[in-house]
């Protein structure tokens, strides 16, 4: 099939995971992911949504912001793209925690971090765009 | 999100129902930290949890760290395979008795 184009445009609230999620995984059952990439692909957005949200656009200062999501579906994968104009921000870039970090007593583990490390490990690929004065954080997964 | 608390023979046990995500996790570690503030062993219920996010890790985490500073112990009730997967991910797995049913848990004090 050719690739099926859907944008959908939210307003930058930690409400609207609850929804993106919902929209995700009925995309990842008409697709036929299986339950565990459909949670995964789920996880990712989630994550990299919330730091937009906070991050890109509330500490910004910017009120009333939105983003788009655009999904787009084709014979052998689902590619969901965040599309937002907050702070430009590049998850590829961030320090990640890493496997030595991950066996840190949690006692004296920092708190924060793995928000991008989940984003990442949880799609088959993840890239970020940066053009038109907006950020695009891409989410592919194989179908 | 759902929050249910009761004390079995000393020991607290949170059952939560919903999604941990960055929204929802302020209110559930205000609940969960409180509740948990006077009692050494608390048993989380998760397994009508569906979906948690790395804020939901967080809480996982501050639970562990006032627990674990009066030598108690956090036991985790059916975390389901894609939960249980993330927290292998951010090796929060090693850190947490994980069980079944509530039941196994309470004998396991």
């Amino acid at each position: 099939m050719a690739t099926q184009t859907q944008t959908i445009t939210y307003k930058a609230t930690l409400d609207v995971l609850e929804p993106i999620r919902e929209l995700l995984t009925q995309t990842g059952q008409e697709v036929g992911l299986d339950k565990k990439k459909t949670y995964n692909l789920c996880l990712a957005v989630d994550e990299i949504a919330t730091n937009v949200i906070r991050h890109g656009y509330s500490e910004a200062g910017i009120k009333d912001g939105e983003f788009n999501l655009i999904v787009a579906k084709s014979d052998n994968q689902l590619v969901v793209t965040i599309v937002d104009a907050g702070t430009p921000f590049n998850p590829l870039e961030h320090n990640v925690p890493t496997a030595e970090d991950l066996t840190i007593p949690l006692e004296e583990r920092p708190i924060g971090g793995l928000g991008v490390l989940i984003a990442r490990q949880s799609v088959d690929e993840f890239n970020y765009e940066f053009s038109g004065n907006r950020n695009r954080n891409i989410f592919i997964v194989n179908l | 999100m759902k929050i249910e608390i009761k004390t079995t023979n000393d020991i607290l046990i949170i059952t939560l129902e919903g999604s941990i995500d960055s929204q929802t996790a302020a209110e559930v570690q205000k609940t969960v930290l409180e509740a948990s503030s006077d009692h050494k062993n608390v048993i989380l219920e998760l397994s009508k949890v569906g979906f948690v996010s790395s804020a939901g890790l967080r809480v996982l985490l501050m639970l562990y760290r006032q627990i674990k500073a009066k030598n108690g112990k956090v036991i985790l009730v059916g975390v389901s395979e894609e939960i249980s997967e993330v927290m292998s991910m951010t090796g929060f797995i090693n850190f947490f008795e994980m069980v079944d049913t509530v039941d196994n848990a309470l004998s396991a004090y």
